[in-house]
């Protein structure tokens, strides 16, 4: 591995910060490190960084702080990849469910999804069923990804798969759900294609259904 | 042995009668139901949405009807906004509260949520004028209650945690953006925020609370929030102030949070008198914590508040016995949610919750 790679893959490993993450890109990229390269490896990092959050050496913050970081390299990066189609695993469009306002949960499993090769369309808060099955429609994502924090919002869960049904537009898109009430019975009970128990979770959720 | 009576000797961790039952808030429905009336004010579980003072008594009357219908043994009161105050209207139907979060409301639950934020930059917040905790009429709903209460009801007074409130203020991404490029902000907005409850407490003390409750998470079901480092270099010494001024008042301090603890219980058992919440579903056993630091803390749970809204009333009858099996003995035990009692949640599992910590709390405690 290049000494760059390496350096930019600890960086998100260690969540070390964005600036000097953008020092280590700034001289791969003065080197001519290739940016898919970059990225792959900004990768590794931040599923070293996922996986100790999920043993409890990383707290929230660290992985949100991975994010943020994964958010300025692609940023970073997009003036190199305009012409690179397929960096993208699959487009996700994700939003909390119909009358739920949190956004915390929502944004970070965006951020882990997007760090995790996922294009993603963030639908926001209180989004109601119409406006993800106008989101299939339109933008043509090959995920719906629907967030919920209050047991109050969780039918809209399933009102929201239901509309999909009903507009023909199901079995074009892959169902995902989460937050903090739902299980995975629950994700089984209303039809939804998979389930994540956290935003580390979720990429692994995303990785699989696409297999399906 | 009067309601009062009841808590403070279980904040002295001895056994009184039978074991205390309150919950942190309920929302709006169920006080409607209970308190057979009208809620007028807007009410939000994080902040304060207006100065009406009018709305703001029927609020007060309604809570209290609703806590001594159910016989609940402590209250929790809000601090009030200031005399003439009102939330900024935005033109998006957003409303900014007085420490420049942007509130949303969340039609179901008929509160108003932070959502958003003022701030955009570490300056923004050096520019931001604080708010005076000495203006007037931040304790007029800790007044009224205390008025109609009197010494039958413990009266807890409930304020914001300066983490928990720097992190709403802010919005997530610019705490922990912030936290690793200008740590020196996130520590002087804690320290700030924690001026303001040193004062403010002093106040609520006069206005004859009983105790103080901090609320705010720490933490998430996977842990704390923040790096454990984080919490011993800022937090804690910002809390151990704010206990201290509870503390010079001869009153005790509970702290709530949800998620899991575990990692930071050692260091909150050193510093606060409670723990509220003890959230099941985040790896928090309350057997565990009792056993552990049933001498120094008081716990208040922990029947799960997801179980409140799903499972039968058998269930919960059965979780509530656990729960004060595990806890009370020895005194030390108020029996609530593991939250609160949220729109969601089946009045009559709420109703079922109460009725077994009435007829299995009382103590000797002895369960089959």
């Amino acid at each position: 591995m290049s000494g760059y790679l390496e350096k930019i893959e600890r960086a998100f490993a260690d969540v070390s910060g964005v600036d000097q993450m953008k020092n280590y890109v700034q001289e791969a990229l003065a080197e001519k490190v290739r940016p898919l390269e970059i990225i792959k490896h900004m990768r590794e990092g931040l599923s070293i960084a996922g996986k100790k959050y999920e043993q409890g050496e990383y707290f929230l913050s660290e992985l949100i702080m991975s994010g943020l970081m994964a958010q300025e390299l692609s940023n970073m990066l997009k003036p190199y990849l305009q012409s690179s189609k397929s960096q993208f695993l699959a487009r996700v469009a994700i939003g909390s469910v119909k009358g739920d306002l949190h956004d915390i949960g929502k944004s970070l499993v965006s951020t882990m999804l997007s760090s995790g090769g996922f294009e993603i369309l963030d639908l926001g808060v209180d989004v109601p069923p119409e406006k993800f099955v106008e989101t299939v429609e339109k933008d043509n994502p090959r995920i719906v990804a629907m967030s919920c924090l209050l047991t109050i919002a969780m039918d809209e869960m399933k009102n929201t798969i239901d509309r999909l049904e009903q507009s023909g537009v199901r079995k074009r898109v892959k169902v995902l759900v989460g937050g903090r009430p739902i299980a995975s019975d629950f994700a089984r009970q209303i039809g939804a294609d998979g389930y994540g128990a956290d935003a580390v979770d979720a990429v692994t959720a995303a990785k699989g259904v696409l297999e399906k | 042995m009067n309601k009062k009576d009841r808590v403070m000797r279980t904040l002295d961790h001895l056994e009184p009668d039978v074991v205390p039952i309150t919950e942190m808030a309920i929302d709006p429905i169920h006080v409607e139901n209970l308190a057979q009336t009208k809620l007028v004010g807007e009410t939000s579980l994080q902040t304060q949405v207006s100065a009406d003072r009018k709305a703001e008594a029927n609020t007060v009357a309604a809570m209290v009807r609703t806590y001594q219908k159910l016989g609940f043994e402590l209250i929790p009161c809000e601090l009030s906004a200031p005399d003439g105050w009102s939330s900024q209207k935005n033109p998006d139907g957003t409303r900014t509260d007085e420490w420049g979060r942007v509130l949303s409301y969340d039609f179901k639950c008929r509160t108003w949520v932070p959502t958003s934020s003022i701030f955009t930059t570490p300056e923004d917040f050096e520019r931001f004028p604080l708010p005076d905790p000495h203006a007037s009429g931040r304790t007029f709903a800790v007044e009224e209650m205390k008025k109609k209460i009197g010494d039958d009801v413990a009266l807890a007074g409930f304020i914001r945690d300066p983490f928990a409130h720097a992190w709403e203020m802010f919005k997530i991404t610019n705490f922990v953006s912030w936290l690793y490029e200008r740590p020196g902000i996130i520590r002087q907005a804690i320290e700030h925020l924690t001026d303001f409850n040193v004062e403010i407490m002093k106040r609520v003390v006069e206005a004859g609370a009983d105790l103080i409750i901090s609320g705010g998470d720490y933490a998430e079901k996977n842990g704390p929030l923040v790096p454990v480092k984080f919490f011993r270099d800022v937090i804690f010494p910002n809390l151990r102030r704010q206990v201290e001024v509870a503390h010079r008042a001869g009153l005790k301090f509970i702290k709530h949070s949800d998620g899991n603890l575990n990692p930071i219980l050692d260091d909150l058992a050193s510093i606060v008198d409670g723990l509220h919440s003890l959230d099941p579903t985040a790896s928090m056993d309350i057997g565990q914590v009792k056993r552990r630091y049933g001498d120094r803390l008081v716990l208040i749970g922990n029947v799960s508040v997801d179980n409140l809204c799903r499972k039968t009333k058998e269930e919960i009858v059965q979780e509530t016995k656990e729960c004060l099996r595990k806890a009370a003995p020895g005194g030390g035990h108020i029996l609530s949610s593991s939250n609160s009692w949220y729109t969601d949640a089946k009045l009559e599992n709420c109703l079922a919750m109460l009725d077994a910590g009435r007829k299995y709390g009382r103590y000797p405690i002895d369960i089959p």
